[in-house]
């Protein structure tokens, strides 16, 4: 049934508090919605946030209400505090016992975490100050698109707590740091790698264990002549001390490590990623195929299994030389799916470079008028999503292209950016089609969610579009974005559906609903 | 003989409509001057509310259950002279709640979700000398009467002012102020409450029905609530075909937010100061006195019809599968279906009209349409109820062809003959093919 979601506890009183001519509660209050979200635990949608403006304070501070609503959207708690007015909220996340908030305060310059009980209680908040470091994170937050919901730096860590990976910038030097914030005691810890001097390091959250967080860190190795090196790094939880740095060196291949998951009960993480030739450029090269390696929690590489394009994958996909996926282009690796009989399922969505017309005219137009600027003359388009299998000996059983519409991704590119760096521009800017993956907990069945722009002779507009895995086959299921409604929005929801959020402009009324999909 | 739900006189709803809408806008002539609009207001959203009841065509229009239900009021209404000529009519319902109540313009409504449950025709009575006692007090009016005044008045308006022109700390001042007017408000229905309960033993007490109904109803709506379904045994049972076998997962409960406590922590005292309605158990004890002094011989459970009584209940289980299917509450119909399927398991009608919901869902499902037909696991409903919907969750599309058919399949030779059998059999037979 429909849930209309813009009702604050004043509002309800709305409709019968009203006196016409003379004041009523209507043109005396109002409470602004400032932001809303998912909430996730353990890559499961578990509900929703929503965080009103719902009184001033004083000239300084305000009141806001943090309204949590649980996955069949039913009101879970209002949590009311008063800060600063200058706050917003960036993330959220659960983890089962606690809730946790990231919050920025523009007044202290803060990024203030606060870890709520399940009662609703603030237990406690972490503050650290944000400076230029943070700022290319503060721009992303602003443009973000959501992957996986909302959360992009914060993840939960199961019972013990939260971690976020904050990328740094300073002048041209980047870098990046782990905070890790317990929700069990007052503990809080920053990990800023310390043992390199890179003036290049950039690290993606990759996943975590009982003890440890695992990321992948991409860095410029003075000791290689500036080459750009992949590294998987495990991170202590209990102690911020680093466990391993696993960079291949001693490898027949380069691994790039792309995901991890960790094998329930045995202690063992399998890692997927590219691989390349030793010599290989891994920023700007073609990648040789798919590899996937299982390790130990000290990052000892117990298997390594290589599912190369040109052999393993051509059986199912149409691939050409130097490991290009014909009419796909390269491919990015969104999500890693291990379900419970040991099959593993990686989602990927090939991007390519393309000519863009109307990037030559520009440069032709520039240069007549004598000016050289930097107008692209290629364009990066998104292509089809490719849904690879694994057998539980890591080799690709069977792989399958689903067509989409090969969508322009708006960046600002220059003509000259490695393949590497497009995946991840396009991922931070919410260029890929690809949304989600939802999935139950034992992860028998999930649904792979994306968007699509559709031009045919039924419909032309926004598309979305599921792969569902019922545990023995995919389905394929498409949503057409056009309704009645003035927006129609679908957002992440609990295994086998979606929310489907509709907003009427000529009655101000905002509906959510949850919808099965498949 | 199979259940046929009765045809809606569109005629006969049509011009009820026109006749209370002439009522309404005759009363809003009427209304005082002082705080007009005001008034047209809230006139306005009883009214939004009565034209809702009969958009969805919520009144049953069966005229041996109208005939019925006017010989009831008639009965009152003959031995209450304060009564007479007074412009009033009930109606049943068909919603699966059970509940009765007075929605203005001289509307009362006796939903069949109550009817189905009551044990005789004096505990019907009761239900109506409630909401007639309603009526004649004018508690609804009274109520907005008291509402405009209160909010229009010097000190709420100073008081609205003031917060209007405060830059600060408006929320909490508006929460103050509201508090302490939906304070008020609920007394004051409280209090009508406790006043229709005495004017409805009134009523009664005129009757030829026995007084005692009076307790026996109020005990009853003290557990109407309880929920008595093993929903878990019944879908196991029903869905467990040989071809397609029950599957666990179909009724696995998935751990919500918070440990699936969705429910925000009341404040226990508040909550009571704002009850509406009075609770039962105490509704008794202030009522026994005056039914002790009241009962007497000669008084009857059954006064109008009995034989009636007992059809128009088993009549209004179906009815209220069929009307919440109707109104598109799919989920609703569903677990009515199945509760009745206990009691009559070869019942032609029910076995149809779980198919047909389980088709529907499907197709539903396909259109993305299912999140507007079906209701979600919440706190507030039963535990039976919500494993019910937890059930529609957890089916993929595929479950609802399969199940359907399989389930349907059973009874394919035995009830060919019902022509609405066969249409969802071969519905869902086509479904299980896509």
């Amino acid at each position: 049934m429909i849930k209309h979601l813009l009702t604050v506890g004043l509002f309800l009183f709305a409709s019968s508090l009203h006196a016409q001519s003379k004041l009523s509660i209507d043109n005396v209050y109002a409470a602004y919605l400032q932001n809303s979200g998912t909430i996730m635990e353990n890559n499961q949608i578990k509900g929703y946030f929503f965080l009103y403006q719902s009184d001033k304070i004083d000239r300084r501070t305000n009141e806001y209400t943090l309204q949590i609503v649980d996955e069949n959207l039913n009101k879970v708690k209002d949590i009311k505090f008063q800060d600063s007015k200058k706050l917003s909220l960036l993330e959220a996340a659960y983890n089962g016992n606690s809730l946790c908030f990231l919050f920025k305060n523009e007044d202290n310059k803060t990024l203030d975490m606060k870890v709520y009980g399940i009662d609703g209680k603030l237990k406690y908040t972490y503050s650290r100050e944000y400076t230029k470091k943070t700022d290319d994170l503060m721009k992303r937050y602003e443009t973000m698109h959501t992957d996986e919901g909302t959360n992009q730096n914060v993840f939960d860590l199961g019972e013990q707590g939260y971690a976020s990976v904050l990328p740094l910038r300073d002048g041209k030097t980047r870098s990046y740091e782990v905070d890790y914030y317990s929700s069990t005691s007052k503990k809080y810890w920053t990990y800023i790698p310390s043992d390199d001097d890179e003036r290049y390091a950039n690290a993606e959250f990759l996943g975590s264990t009982d003890s440890l967080v695992i990321l992948e860190v991409m860095k410029r190795n003075r000791m290689m002549s500036g080459k750009i090196t992949a590294h998987l790094v495990g991170i202590d939880i209990a102690n911020k001390k680093k466990i391993f740095d696993l960079d291949g060196e001693d490898d027949t291949y380069t691994l790039v490590p792309s995901n991890v998951i960790p094998i329930k009960g045995t202690g063992r993480i399998l890692v997927m990623g590219s691989y390349f030739d030793k010599n290989d450029n891994v920023v700007k090269d073609f990648s040789k195929g798919l590899a996937i390696y299982e390790i130990d929690s000290k990052g000892n590489v117990l298997s390594k299994t290589y599912n190369s394009w040109g052999k393993d994958f051509a059986k199912y996909l149409p691939t050409g030389n130097k490991g290009k996926l014909d009419k796909v282009g390269f491919l990015y690796i969104h999500k890693l799916i291990r379900t419970n009989d040991g099959k593993i399922f990686a989602v990927g969505e090939g991007y390519k470079r393309q000519v863009s017309a109307g990037g030559i005219a520009l440069t032709m137009l520039s240069a007549a008028a004598g000016s050289y600027g930097t107008t692209s003359t290629t364009k990066i388009v998104t292509t089809d999503m490719v849904v690879m299998e694994f057998d539980d000996k890591y080799k690709v059983t069977d792989a399958t292209i689903y067509d989409k519409t090969n969508n322009t991704a708006d960046l600002l590119l220059s003509d000259y950016q490695s393949q590497h760096a497009i995946a991840l521009l396009l991922k931070a800017t919410g260029g890929f089609d690809y949304e989600f993956t939802t999935s139950d907990a034992d992860n028998n069945t999930f649904s792979i969610c994306y968007g699509d722009w559709v031009r045919s002779s039924d419909y032309r507009g926004q598309t979305f579009n599921t792969l569902r895995y019922n545990g023995k086959k995919f389905t394929k299921d498409k949503i057409e974005l056009k309704s009645k409604a003035s927006k129609m929005q679908v957002l992440p929801a609990k295994a086998g559906s979606v929310m489907i959020l509709e907003y009427f402009k000529k009655d101000k009324k905002l509906e959510s609903r949850l919808e099965k999909i498949g | 003989m199979v259940f046929s739900p009765a045809a809606e006189d569109k005629q006969l709803l049509s011009s009820l409509f026109t006749k209370y809408e002439q009522h309404y806008r005759s009363g809003l002539t009427n209304l005082p001057a002082e705080n007009k609009k005001s008034y047209e207001e809230i006139y306005q959203l009883r009214w939004d509310h009565i034209k809702e009841v009969f958009d969805k065509q919520e009144l049953y229009t069966a005229p041996e259950a109208q005939q019925y239900l006017d010989a009831m009021v008639e009965e009152i209404v003959k031995t209450n002279p304060l009564l007479q000529n007074r412009a009033f009519h009930c109606y049943f319902s068909r919603s699966g709640i059970p509940n009765a109540s007075y929605i203005g313009e001289g509307l009362i409504l006796f939903n069949m979700g109550l009817f189905r449950q009551l044990e005789d025709e004096s505990q019907a009575a009761f239900v109506i000398c409630h909401e007639i006692a309603h009526y004649f007090l004018q508690h609804s009016e009274n109520s907005i009467s008291k509402y405009v005044t209160t909010i229009n008045s010097k000190a709420v308006q100073q008081e609205l002012r003031k917060i209007k022109s405060s830059e600060y700390g408006k929320r909490a001042q508006l929460e103050n102020l509201v508090k302490g007017i939906t304070f008020n408000s609920r007394r004051h229905s409280r209090d009508h409450e406790a006043q229709a309960d005495s004017m409805a033993v009134e009523f009664m007490h005129n009757t030829r029905f026995d007084i005692t109904g009076v307790v026996t109803a109020l005990n009853l709506l003290d557990n109407i609530d309880t929920d008595t379904l093993n929903t878990a045994v019944c879908l196991e049972r029903l869905f467990n075909a040989k071809a397609y076998p029950f599957q666990k997962r179909w009724i696995a409960k998935q751990e919500g937010l918070l440990g699936g406590h969705a429910q925000l922590q009341d404040d226990d005292k508040l909550e009571d100061s704002l009850k509406t309605h009075p609770d039962c158990k105490l509704r008794v004890q202030l009522l026994t006195p005056l039914v002790t002094r009241y009962k007497a011989a000669g008084k009857s459970a059954f006064v109008v019809n009995k034989a009636k009584f007992e059809i128009l209940k088993t009549n209004f289980q179906y009815e209220i599968a069929e009307y919440a299917y109707s109104s598109d509450n799919y989920t609703r119909s569903l677990y009515y279906s199945i509760a009745l399927l206990q009691e009559h398991p070869d019942d032609a009608w029910l076995i149809t009209q779980v198919g047909r919901i389980l088709n529907s869902c499907y197709t539903a499902q396909k259109a993305h349409m299912l999140g507007r037909q079906v209701e979600l696991p919440s706190p507030g409903f039963f535990p039976g109820y919500n494993l019910l919907l937890q059930f529609i969750q957890n089916l993929y599309l595929e479950d609802f062809a399969a199940i359907s058919y399989h389930y349907l399949h059973q009874y394919s030779p035995q009830l060919n003959y019902y022509p609405e059998f066969k249409k969802e059999y071969i519905t869902s037979s086509h479904l299980i093919k896509q």
